[in-house]
């Protein structure tokens, strides 16, 4: 049988050059973080780019599917706030509060996808929508950042498992085996095969409307897990803590080497653009680049970033 | 004899065009059966309603002798239907085994994929079709011919008891085409039922059993090859609706023979190269004259015609127009020229679908930057009444949305919209595909009368019989090459075949 690996397929993958990128900002970080290789660099670094890589990855499914979901920061707010205005002091408070949040989560995820797979409205505008509404409920019952999150639930966010092995890397590693499992199954393919061209899927016996509505809840559950890291993180509810992320995932997709019009790129893509999105920011920090700059810079890069991943791209079409 | 497949005054409608009024087939078990009619007959969305993919308005549907409703695709393919479409179904960033095995992938009982077992069955299946195409290769990767065979070998993967084709070789050259002859006729011998759908009537004379004709969403006719003659002359009145009189002969008619050497030489192109695609290609255009591009699928006749439009950029070579070396870098540059292409893909490449026909045929002026800052809107309607009636489109209305023409039409406007700004040189690239009898007839008609005004015109046709009936002179590309120049009288389906075989 033929090989599978072919150094064409390498170069031309879509994820290629933020591979590339991301092991360029790995060097540039190593060189202005002098302490980047230590074991407190490394957690810390973990603890602030986790959320934003689960959310890129939420977002990426989205996006493989040929959709997009702009309410991803809006649901990971109102989480937010529904956790810090019922959690308690015991355990079992604890436990119970992050499954109702949870759950929140995959609920918001599945009235985005029930509404984008059975009335087909454009999902942008639609999850647009929704986010405006769920920001607001959120606003309506936490207008100022508030409620309680117990000191020892973040401290238990931020504590080692084992000795070098933090918490939150738990949360990484098991997204990452459901991930690697999932890309094993027929459902993955029909990702693809709805993202790439929605009536042939169709013609081909595949189940669109349930395939969407799968995604979503999908993606709800990596958005559900992003917004614990966040609540554990900030130690507060606050309606605004999320907002970044819904334009920020999706731009650590589309530097992750996936298709805005889905079907093309792999789940890694996504998780490559949120670790280069967060060393990003590290690296002007650490190069001394004052924070009315850093915006401005940040831009920059990411424009800098897409434009490299266009570049397969353009290869492909000069060759035509 | 029970029927194994019937259906009964089938309806359907789309959004109040109606598409079938009154559709009647049947099929029996083991036959070919041809379902011929012109652009727009409800061939295809009888072949639709047929494989579940939408529902008919009202009529009966019976399979076996019992009266099925289909729900959905997979409920057609519970019962052993099979379609392969027009329109193809292939996930273009998918790889070749993923799109053969998509639908009904096998997995554990934990939901993984077998990915050896599919890789098996896909490589079977492209075995039992011939097909040389890798299995890890993206669909978006192959060309038109080999998407459109793998499409085929998806839908014979799921070995199904009755399969449908619609237009299954409008894109397959004819080494291809009698391949899947060989294998339609092997499935007969098992039993397999097939539908198959044609604008090609040779291609039905020759493999077909029987023929049912729709008209205007109507089944107007029958013709059983076991009693009447393989005739095409039987079908095409069928198809048009029109008795066959003296005037309108064979529809490919030899055009007389004409000589051009004394012409002026408009278009020369010397020792035109491409990267892995074209060496040395070498030939002039006269004017007004018609040249041919002929040879298997493939070989490079398509990029000589993006090359000459500036789709593409040569690697090496000249192009000379009136004697005059030209660089084409970019479309523009070419129609600023006066060369213009009228493209393969019509609906991809040559129109704004959702555009009304007015937009269309002024798009191209628009876009020269001759305007003035407010278009001459009267102006422009009067062009584009002229063109449209030089292309004698149908219904004559340039308010008419674009997607709602027939293909043949479409195609008319594809040309139409270039004709107001004088073409010199009109590139063709196998303009009549998915066209029926009669538009094909006009189109024809269309590009006699533009070379009778000095136009030069180089096509690519896919179908011999069309450069037979064509053209002054047919050039024939074999692997990026001329190898072969026909002229006059020489032109003939036989000459054609043993040319571009290479064969002598």
């Amino acid at each position: 049988m033929e090989k599978y690996i072919k150094w064409k397929n390498i170069y031309q993958n879509p994820s290629f050059p933020s591979f590339i990128i991301l092991i360029a900002i790995i060097i540039l970080n190593a060189f202005l973080q002098h302490n980047f290789f230590t074991y407190r660099a490394f957690k810390s670094n973990l603890l602030t780019f986790t959320p934003l890589i689960l959310t890129s990855v939420a977002q990426g499914l989205v996006i493989l599917v040929g959709c997009v979901d702009l309410s991803l920061g809006a649901t990971i707010s109102l989480v937010t706030v529904l956790m810090a205005s019922l959690m308690g002091d015991s355990l079992f408070s604890m436990v119970i509060v992050v499954f109702i949040g949870s759950g929140l989560a995959l609920l918001m995820s599945f009235i985005n996808g029930f509404i984008i797979s059975y009335f087909d409205p454009p999902p942008l505008l639609t999850t647009y929508a929704t986010s405006v509404l769920w920001f607001g409920i959120a606003l309506f019952f936490m207008p100022t950042p508030g409620g309680y999150i117990p000191s020892h639930f973040s401290k238990m966010y931020r504590s080692d498992l084992f000795p070098r092995f933090p918490v939150v890397l738990l949360f990484l590693i098991g997204a990452f085996c459901f991930l690697f499992f999932m890309s094993k199954t027929r459902f993955y393919k029909h990702i693809y095969a709805v993202g790439g061209n929605e009536e042939a899927a169709y013609a081909n016996g595949v189940n669109v409307f349930i395939t969407k509505i799968k995604v979503f809840l999908l993606s709800g559950i990596f958005i559900a897990l992003a917004s614990i890291c966040v609540v554990a993180q900030t130690a507060t509810g606050d309606a605004r803590s999320g907002l970044s992320f819904s334009l920020n995932s999706v731009a650590a997709s589309i530097i992750g080497g996936l298709s805005f019009s889905g079907g093309r790129g792999s789940i890694i893509g996504p998780i490559m653009g949120g670790l280069i999105l967060g060393l990003l920011i590290n690296v002007l920090y650490f190069a001394n680049i004052t924070s009315f700059y850093q915006e401005f810079m940040k831009g920059i890069i990411i424009i800098f970033s897409l434009a490299v991943g266009a570049i397969p791209k353009y290869l492909k079409t000069r060759s035509l | 004899m029970s029927f194994i497949l019937e259906a009964k005054n089938l309806k359907k409608s789309f959004d109040g065009v109606v598409a079938l009024s009154d559709a009647n087939f049947t099929l029996n078990q083991g036959e070919i059966c041809g379902l011929v009619g012109a652009n727009g007959s409800g061939k295809t969305t009888f072949a639709r309603i047929i494989s579940g993919l939408i529902r008919p308005d009202s009529g009966l549907l019976y399979l076996y002798g019992s009266q099925i409703h289909l729900k959905s695709h997979l409920e057609a393919e519970k019962l052993e239907i099979s379609m392969v479409h027009q329109n193809l179904s292939l996930i273009p960033e998918m790889t070749v085994w993923e799109n053969i095995n998509l639908g009904r992938e096998f997995t554990t009982s934990l939901g993984i994929l077998k990915k050896e077992e599919a890789l098996i069955k896909a490589s079977q299946a492209l075995q039992e079709l011939k097909v040389n195409i890798s299995l890890y290769d993206k669909v978006s990767q192959l060309a038109p011919s080999e998407k459109q065979l793998l499409e085929i070998v998806k839908a014979l993967s799921r070995h199904p008891k009755i399969l449908i084709l619609d237009e299954p070789t409008a894109s397959l050259g004819f080494k291809q085409v009698e391949i899947l002859f060989e294998k339609l006729n092997q499935l007969k011998k098992d039993r397999v039922s097939v539908i198959f759908i044609s604008h090609r009537i040779w291609e039905i004379t020759k493999i077909c059993d029987r023929l049912v004709v729709f008209r205007n969403g109507k089944t107007v006719g029958e013709v059983d090859f076991h009693q009447q003659p393989r005739d095409e002359k039987l079908i095409i009145p069928l198809i048009t609706g029109k008795k066959e009189n003296e005037k309108e002969k064979s529809i490919h008619e030899k055009r007389p023979f004409r000589n051009f050497d004394t012409h002026q030489t408009i278009l020369e192109v010397d020792n035109l190269s491409k990267k892995e695609k074209l060496y040395n290609i070498s030939f002039k255009i006269r004017k007004g004259e018609i040249v041919g591009l002929g040879g298997l699928n493939g070989q490079g006749q398509e990029e000589i015609l993006l090359i000459l439009s500036g789709y593409l950029k040569k690697t090496s070579g000249k192009i000379m127009l009136n004697n005059k070396e030209v660089l084409i870098k970019n479309p523009s540059q070419a129609i600023e020229r006066g060369i213009f292409l009228v493209p393969g893909d019509r609906q991809k490449e040559g129109l704004f679908l959702n555009h009304n026909v007015f937009t269309n045929l002024i798009y191209p002026q628009v876009a020269l930057k001759k305007q003035k800052f407010l278009l001459p809107l009267n102006a422009l309607f009067q062009t584009v009444s002229t063109a449209i009636q030089t292309v004698s489109l149908v219904p004559p209305d340039p308010r008419k949305l674009v997607s709602h023409l027939s293909g043949g039409n479409q195609q008319k406007v594809v040309i139409g919209k270039w004709l107001s700004l004088s073409p010199k040189i009109l590139l063709l690239n196998d303009p009549t595909k998915g066209v029926d009898v009669e538009t094909r007839r006009n189109l024809y008609k269309i590009i006699a009368d533009l070379s009778n005004q000095g136009v030069s015109v180089l096509l690519y046709a896919s179908d011999n019989e069309e450069l037979i009936a064509n053209c002054d002179r047919v050039l024939i590309v074999f692997e990026g090459q001329i190898v072969e120049e026909i002229c006059g009288d020489d032109i003939c389906e036989e000459n054609l075949i043993a040319c571009s075989l290479r064969v002598q």
